[in-house]
């Protein structure tokens, strides 16, 4: 609650004297005796149920209160976090036994046990989009004993261990007794534990004294999790040129995502700032509409395919050479999944062609409407792009630009749309995004083929083999043309030189790092 | 009796006013394309999910049912619960009272210092250098784009002097100086911008009464120009300056969000922005309908001061 709105004039002519008196400065930091981070995020966070929603805001900040089952290391490698190891899998991968830490407490001072995590999963698989995908595959999910967990399921199903571990949407562990619909309680086993919450003011998270970290050595979202200071400040300032502000003058400790024409003043701040970059940070991809409308047919949207120039698409989306890459492989260059299968087809930005194949799949001049809106620029700039390319390709492109939520409605109506522009982070594993690799999502693609590459490739159980078995899924991607992956691109932020020990990561986190005084 | 009358009559229309805005603001979120849902399930939710949630909200119910559940809420003083933000919006909007309340009172007093007497000097010195200056002031003001105004201010006295944050309410626990510290650069935005209409405002009204026939009396009955022009031009032009110093006031409750958004205040106009771009209907049906209340009240409380400021005015 506020304070009320009444002032005497008194008080207040006396503060701004007083305030006028001590050179006016902000408190920047900590309060006194108090080591804190002022974070400046994108946005006040939609809900802070980190289960139930992808958002990454979310994730970022909740993070640090819940923890997975399992997580990435630096070299996004499945590590356990509050599994003491990496479970017991059964010769025919259908059954997953885990062992959970000893002593792990939850911020209500209780130890973790066997029967939160049953719970919390089960609420995951109702409430999350992922969660679901994954309750799709489950036989049966139970206790075994204080600290033990089996998952058993109708097939096997290679990504399971990554949905667990995976951090937005994630498949937080929470205390039993908080778990409702809506979470009103934030109870997890973090580093930091929730405090309170004033919207479009701040997310306010402390540290929590007896959180019980692991032995090993941290290694990206890994290892032994350290929580040196004390309070963590999660501030929306929806205003990208504030963020860039507050960063230069001291007053943000983090800045997350920066306009890319921020780097040049953040590189001549003379230290007051650090930029930071974070390459092959997400994807922008291309949703069509397999089920009604011009782009229905294979054949069609193949010729579109080849009307598209995505180096061009990414120059106008990006600007600076530095924020993007040209590449058509889904995964990056010394990744376990990278793969050059079907890349031929990747901007060709031949209109001559691209006719020819359109007049043989009898397009007809249908319109085809893109679906966008300014919420992210690069969106826009790219359909603005997008749409001149096809024009030149004898496509009848119409731009249908709306705002953010209108989109989200309107593409779950195949009537409305025939592609729609979004992006995704870029994660480790092939069945965490796009969505469109799942069932049911929009644009709805469904075929023999893809079926077929995505049980081999989730049935596959040996990472090493998994691969290859990626490579043919691309390659269906890019002859049945359900989505286009336009290339990668990567972000900007800036941090303070007085924090210390952060490293960046697609979801940035804030245990391990500390404060210069 | 007759001050009863009219206060009663002034009720009944805030009521009208009320049911009106109610209807058409339910009406309007609802014909809007998008849905809360959607936005709060986020990108990688099918129709299956959106469908869930919703009936946990009761917004899958037929809208009338809606509305009816609505007004019947409203009749018990309840704005509903927000979607987004876990708390009831009559809480929501309460928090966001004190730095709305406190911006706009800072960007009123602001705007009232700097137009009142440039709009006298202006028009006491009318065609002179200072008249120019005065009026080039008042056109650049309405010309001048907020955000950059702010960006600019932000930029000298934030970043480079270090004298203001840039953004924010203060921090965590933050004292009502500290607080009011951080309203110092947008209150100036607003208070400078809007001073703009109040000098223009100020300047005309006081060139028609100077040119009035008393005012021509008492210069010729010796009183000093000073007395002339406070005393017996001023009193007579105020009642279009009180005017326009009301309106300005209200349209600070709700209308400040471009300078909120830019210095990251939380107050009423951005929470109604952010509600809208959620479509949060709660939200945004409470605080418009709590700002219309307002409006219909600053705007009686202009005319009751009307009869301070002009006896000749009669409730």
């Amino acid at each position: 609650m506020t304070d009320g709105i009444h002032i005497h004039r008194r008080t207040a002519v006396s503060s701004l004297l007083a305030l006028a008196a001590t050179g006016a400065g902000f408190p920047v930091g900590a309060q006194a005796g108090r080591s804190a981070l002022n974070l400046a995020m994108v946005a006040e966070p939609p809900t802070l149920d980190i289960q139930s929603t992808p958002a990454d805001l979310v994730c970022i900040i909740m993070q640090h209160v819940y923890e997975p089952l399992y997580t990435f290391d630096a070299k996004a490698a499945l590590v356990p976090m509050l599994a003491e190891a990496m479970p017991t899998i059964s010769a025919d991968g259908k059954v997953y036994g885990i062992t959970l830490r000893k002593g792990v407490k939850l911020h209500s001072g209780r130890d973790l046990d066997a029967e939160d995590v049953v719970a919390s999963l089960k609420r995951w698989m109702e409430v999350s989009p992922r969660g679901k995908s994954v309750g799709a595959q489950l036989a049966d999910l139970s206790a075994k004993g204080p600290l033990s967990v089996e998952i058993s399921l109708k097939n096997a199903y290679a990504p399971l261990l990554s949905q667990l571990a995976m951090a937005s949407g994630m498949a937080a562990i929470m205390a039993k007794e908080t778990l409702a619909q809506p979470l009103r309680e934030f109870v997890g086993t973090g580093p930091y534990r929730f405090k309170e919450r004033k919207p479009d003011q701040y997310v306010l998270l402390t540290r929590f004294d007896a959180y019980s970290a692991r032995k090993e050595a941290a290694s990206g979202y890994g290892g032994k999790r350290q929580a040196t200071v004390e309070e963590l400040r999660f501030v929306p300032v929806p205003n990208a040129n504030t963020r860039v502000e507050g960063a230069l003058a001291g007053q943000f400790h983090y800045a997350d995502l920066l306009p890319i024409e921020a780097l040049g003043r953040l590189e001549k701040a003379g230290g007051k700032a650090v930029p930071i970059m974070t390459p092959s940070f997400g994807f922008p991809y291309l949703v069509f509409n397999t089920k009604e409308g011009s782009m229905a047919q294979q054949p069609v949207r193949k010729a579109l395919q080849t009307a598209l120039g995505e180096g061009e698409m990414l120059a106008a989306g990006f600007g600076d050479t530095r924020f993007f890459i040209v590449e058509g492989n889904h995964f990056p260059k010394g990744t376990p999944f990278y793969s050059d299968a079907g890349t031929a087809a990747y901007n060709e930005r031949d209109s001559k062609k691209s006719k020819t194949l359109a007049e043989q799949a009898g397009y007809k001049g249908e319109p085809v409407r893109i679906l966008t809106s300014r919420q992210y620029d690069f969106h826009y700039n790219m359909a603005l792009i997008m749409a001149e390319q096809l024009k030149r390709a004898g496509f009848k492109a119409e731009l249908n630009v709306v705002e953010w939520a209108t989109l989200l409605q309107r593409r779950g109506d195949p009537k409305l749309w025939d592609i729609y522009i979004t992006h995704s982070g870029l994660f480790p594993e092939p069945m965490l995004s796009p969505p469109q690799l799942g069932e049911g999502a929009p644009g709805w693609w469904s075929s023999p083929a893809k079926q077929a590459a995505l049980a081999a490739l989730n049935q596959e159980p040996n990472p090493a083999k998994r691969g290859p078995l990626w490579a043919k899924v691309q390659q269906v991607v890019y002859d049945e043309v359900p989505y286009i992956q336009v290339g990668k691109f990567a972000s900007l932020s800036a941090r303070s030189p007085a924090l210390q020990g952060y490293t960046p990561y697609t979801y940035p986190f804030f245990w391990n790092t500390s404060l210069k005084s | 009796m007759r001050i009863a009358r009219y206060l009663l009559a002034r009720l009944g229309g805030v009521l009208v006013v009320m049911a009106i805005v109610a209807v058409l603001v339910f009406v309007l979120t609802r014909a809007a394309p998008g849905d809360p849902i959607s936005v709060l399930l986020g990108d990688q939710a099918n129709a299956e999910d959106i469908a869930r949630v919703q009936k946990v909200y009761g917004l899958d119910r037929p809208l009338p049912v809606q509305f009816g559940l609505w007004l019947r809420e409203l009749a018990h003083g309840n704005l509903g619960e927000s979607i987004f933000l876990q708390r009831p919006v009559t809480q929501a909007l309460w928090e966001r009272a004190e730095p709305t309340a406190l911006l706009s009172l800072m960007a009123i007093a602001i705007a009232a210092l700097i137009g009142v007497p440039c709009g006298i000097v202006s028009a006491v010195y009318r065609g002179s250098a200072i008249d120019q200056a005065c009026t080039g002031f008042a056109m650049l003001g309405a010309s001048v784009p907020s955000f950059w105004f702010g960006l600019v201010l932000m930029q000298i006295f934030a970043v480079s002097l270090g004298w203001f944050p840039v953004s924010g309410y203060g921090e965590p626990g933050a004292s009502l100086a500290a607080r009011i510290h951080t309203l110092v650069l947008p209150a100036t935005v607003l208070g400078v911008l809007n001073s703009a209409l109040i000098i223009r405002f100020t300047r005309a009204s006081m060139l028609d009464v100077l040119g009035e026939d008393y005012v021509r009396t008492a210069r010729a009955k010796g009183l000093p120009e000073s007395r002339v022009v406070l005393k017996h031009a001023l009193r007579n032009a105020l009642v279009p300056i009180v005017t326009v110093l009301g309106l300005t006031a209200a349209l600070m409750i709700g209308g400040a969000v471009v300078t909120e958004t830019v210095f990251g205040l939380p107050g009423v106009g951005n929470l109604v922005v952010s509600a809208v771009i959620r479509r949060d209907y709660p939200v945004i049906q409470g605080a418009l309908l709590v700002v219309a209340v307002i409006y219909v009240l600053i705007n009686f409380g202009i005319d009751l001061l009307y009869t301070v400021v002009d006896p000749r005015v009669k409730v």
